[in-house]
């Protein structure tokens, strides 16, 4: 009984350490890049929500696993092995508090972060103003409501809540963009929307890698280069750009 | 040279193909490479090469009347011809998916060696999309079939204690089934490939190049095989049972396989359904997913899905089983809580045909299905953890013997927790668009199928390897080897969920280059882990040969296949035996689950170290 408990001990002891350094690099470390709009808040305190609730589950096996290999190995002769564990089919107890844990943590994971992040994010349906996305292999088409056409870079005004209708030409893309923390296809014969409020102003060389209008869904020959990039300007000076765009054309 | 079925049957593809596509020229008109002329000559010579290798001789003739005339193979010849014994076909199965394995895992390196760096290094973007998508697809056949068809094959019938497969020559005809999908497959750069991944999304996969038809006609043939299969475990775990082995002593490797099965029998139809409406919009002109036309990309979607997310059930299921297995057998200590893991496989296969729209979160599908499914699939994650209880609590207070199949099995229980903790990330909608198609992915399931289902192959090779060969691999190669892919994997696909998150999106030959360094680790991983291989491929090949003869029972487990000798008897057992409890009575003196008649067993008295 005394070795048992010692088992038990070192068990929770692992599974504290774990959790604690776990929290502690999982909370720590900034794993996300730069936030660019109000969206963005929505799903990265989701995605740390999210992390934050596994490391007591992830560091929970580790500890079981690392308890075992420290204290249940045995040496076995040359005649295999002759001596059993003991004969522990069942055990209610621990089989009904792992129903309870798993059943209350999943029902925790589907009301927060889950459907509460989701009306978040598909709650609200108005916007300031809207830019038509026309995709085609391999170019992005970001018409505006002045008629202005641009296929080089996306400029948008900083904290206007702006919907994208999205179609496709061709075939299925996706309209990506890591900054905004969104996406969703662009699909032939469809219209898609999304909703974005950048919230900071932005030039694309701060973060070449997320702020950029990427195709996420594979689309042939061009696909990994069909990215377009993002510049978040003050709503006057949007103004100017797009009315410089219209007249341009 | 024509003893050989094998032989026989590439004569009998080829002619079959020959004759099919050029019937197809003659009322018709037109070149070899015309797709419509293609599947013609597929589909006949598909018969051809079931006819050449043993069906003519064995069914066909009978249904003339005249007597079979199954061919008479001994040795390594067995192994390449029309064998019925389910030993053989299991054996079959494990070689043929290790080399599709190899192959697949060559074509990961090379993608990786394009990936260390940013920009175009060693190959084009159209090369490199055909690349992933071969790969793509190779990986998914070996996780679909490699357990269920290798194990499942080679032990069920022992397992349960039968002396064949339900159907014998049903089961032939599903292992020959496979080889014309990997000639298919690996054809396609003929008809200049294939690049819409291994999901074919339309439209990209109607308007793309001419080996995508070799795709949609070698992955149907895929799924009429895995039917086949799904059909015969179930019918023989169903009828062949030995006497007393009620459905509550079934080890629990049988469960994962019947589980597994039950998913492949029945959901199986709908990927190839969704496979030929593609097939049918590239050659006879209609227009399933043709918007202009009236049709809807979105449909293929649904459809697809509505198999391949079920489809990771039917790889994983089964490496629960092995690793189960492994676990209980080599911690001598019963497997904790059977029932409740019988009832989890159960739940897991009811519940995964109702989830599958999690991957469509970012499709377009109409919003109010996003809630629901992701309930759906939040929920999936009760029976999985319940696979984790048992797993936990059978190793709890046991006594380990840490051999390398144990070490894989736990270092799998590492692996597919990651796998199933970041699947919350994916099934949540609110993290998802902005994870989904982008490395976060496509790490999460590597962990899932290859740290989860590869590595239960793994383990279940080291665990079997003595009752298959009647020889011992060598431990201490074993051991390195299983630490070696065990560490190699993580420093792999850890940097795969930050690439991800920050940025990377998937199926993309070239990326910004403030991510390099993270590809760099990742592609100097996967070199390291990909060598791991050649100890895995060294150690069987020279113990298969060389290694101490093992015994009929090394493990000193409680299972049927360890009670006959090391490599079976042609029929199992001399006589049925009976089965008079529970597989795992580890702890209780004198625990028996079955009595042999007959069967004279024999020990080594090599030392195994």
């Amino acid at each position: 009984m005394q070795r048992d408990r010692m088992d038990w001990i070192w068990f929770g002891g692992l599974w504290v350490l774990f959790t604690a350094i776990g929290e502690v690099l999982a909370l720590g470390l900034n794993l996300l890049p730069g936030q660019y709009a109000e969206e963005a808040k929505v799903v990265d305190d989701a995605y740390v929500l999210l992390i934050a609730l596994s490391v007591p589950v992830f560091a929970l096996v580790a500890a079981v696993l690392l308890t075992a290999m420290l204290r249940f190995r045995t040496r076995v002769g040359p005649d295999g092995p002759t001596e059993d564990g003991p004969h522990i089919a069942y055990n209610k107890r621990v089989v009904r508090g792992w129903f309870i844990g798993s059943i209350s943590l999943v029902l925790l994971v589907v009301i927060n972060p889950g459907l509460v992040g989701l009306s978040e994010i598909r709650g609200e349906s108005s916007a300031d103003m809207v830019v038509e996305v026309t995709s085609q292999r391999w170019l992005w088409t970001f018409g505006f409501e002045n008629g202005a056409e641009t296929t080089t870079e996306l400029v948008l005004p900083v904290d206007k809540r702006v919907r994208f209708d999205i179609t496709s030409l061709d075939v299925v893309h996706s309209f990506w963009v890591p900054a905004f923390r969104t996406k969703i296809d662009a699909v032939p014969g469809r219209v898609t929307e999304l909703f974005v409020t950048p919230n900071r102003e932005a030039e694309p060389e701060e973060d070449v890698a997320n702020l950029r209008v990427q195709c996420a869904e594979v689309c042939g020959l061009g696909h990994a280069r069909m990215g377009v990039p993002i510049r978040i300007v003050p709503e006057a000076e949007f103004d100017a750009w797009v009315a410089n765009l219209a007249e341009g054309e | 040279m024509l003893k050989l079925p094998v032989i026989r049957a590439v004569i009998g593809g080829l002619v079959g193909y020959f004759v099919g596509s050029g019937l197809t020229l003659l009322f018709r008109g037109g070149s070899f490479t015309d797709e419509i002329v293609v599947v013609f000559g597929y589909v006949v010579g598909l018969i051809g090469w079931l006819l050449g290798v043993g069906v003519w001789n064995t069914w066909v003739r009978e249904w003339f009347g005249l007597p079979p005339k199954p061919d008479e193979l001994t040795g390594w010849q067995r192994y390449l011809g029309f064998s019925t014994d389910h030993k053989v076909i299991g054996v079959q199965y494990l070689a043929t998916f290790i080399i599709v394995m190899l192959l697949g895992g060559l074509s990961a390196m090379v993608m990786r060696i394009e990936l260390a760096q940013a920009g175009e290094t060693i190959m084009s973007a159209d090369r490199y999309n055909q690349l992933m998508s071969m790969h793509g697809i190779l990986m998914v056949a070996v996780a679909v079939a490699g357990v269920l068809g290798s194990f499942g094959n080679y032990l069920v019938p022992i397992m349960i204690g039968a002396d064949d497969m339900a159907f014998p020559r049903l089961n032939a005809v599903t292992y020959w089934l496979v080889p014309p999908v990997a000639i298919g497959l690996l054809s396609a750069p003929a008809l200049g490939s294939f690049d819409a991944g291994w999901t074919a999304y339309p439209p990209l996969s109607v308007v793309n190049n001419g080996g995508q038809i070799l795709f949609v006609l070698a992955v149907t043939t895929f799924g009429l095989s895995s039917i086949f299969g799904g059909l015969n475990i179930l019918t023989t775990v169903a009828t062949m049972r030995a006497p007393g082995m009620s459905w509550g002593r079934l080890p629990i490797f049988v469960w994962g396989a019947v589980s597994a099965s039950i998913i492949s029998l029945f959901v199986t139809q709908f990927f190839a359904a969704s496979l030929i409406l593609i097939g049918m919009d590239r050659t006879v002109g209609s227009a399933f997913f043709d918007a202009s036309a009236g049709g809807d990309p979105l449909l293929y979607q649904h459809l697809f899905w509505f198999y391949s997310h079920p489809a990771v059930y039917v790889m994983v299921l089964p490496s629960f089983g092995v690793v189960l297995e492994v676990l209980t057998h080599m911690s001598r200590k019963p497997l904790f809580a059977y029932k409740a893991a019988v009832g989890a496989m159960l739940s897991i296969v009811g519940m995964s045909c109702i989830v599958w729209a999690h991957h469509m979160f970012t499709s377009g599908m109409a919003t109010y299905l996003h809630g629901p499914f992701m309930f759906l699939t939040e929920l999936i994650s009760i029976p999985t953890g319940v696979i984790f209880l048992s797993a936990l609590g059978t190793i709890w207070r046991g006594k380990l013997w840490m051999k390398a199949p144990l070490l894989l099995a736990m270092i799998w229980i590492f692996q597919f927790l990651m796998g199933g903790v970041t699947g919350i990330f994916l099934a949540d909608v609110a993290t998802d668009v902005q994870l989904h198609d982008t490395y976060f992915v496509v790490a999460h399931f590597h962990y899932t199928i290859m740290g989860g289902v590869i590595f239960g192959l793994l383990a279940g090779i080291h665990y079997w390897f003595p009752k298959i060969t009647g020889r011992m691999y060598h431990e201490r190669t074993g051991i390195i080897f299983a630490v070696w892919v065990g560490l190699a994997f993580q420093f792999t696909f850890i940097p795969q969920f930050w690439l991800g998150t920050n940025g990377m999106n998937r199926r993309v030959a070239d990326y910004a280059t403030e991510l390099e360094g993270g590809n760099l680790l990742s592609s100097i991983s996967a070199f390291v882990l990909g060598a791991g291989f050649l100890l895995l491929v060294g150690n069987m090949l020279w113990s298969a040969r060389r290694g101490p003869p093992a015994g009929d029972n090394p493990w000193n487990a409680s299972t049927l296949e360890w009670q006959i000798s090391s490599p079976p008897p042609e029929h199992n057992f001399p006589h049925l035996p009976e089965i008079v409890g529970h597989p795992y009575g580890y702890g209780i003196a004198g625990a028996r689950h079955a009595e042999l008649v007959g069967v004279t067993t024999t020990t080594s008295e090599e030392d195994d170290q």
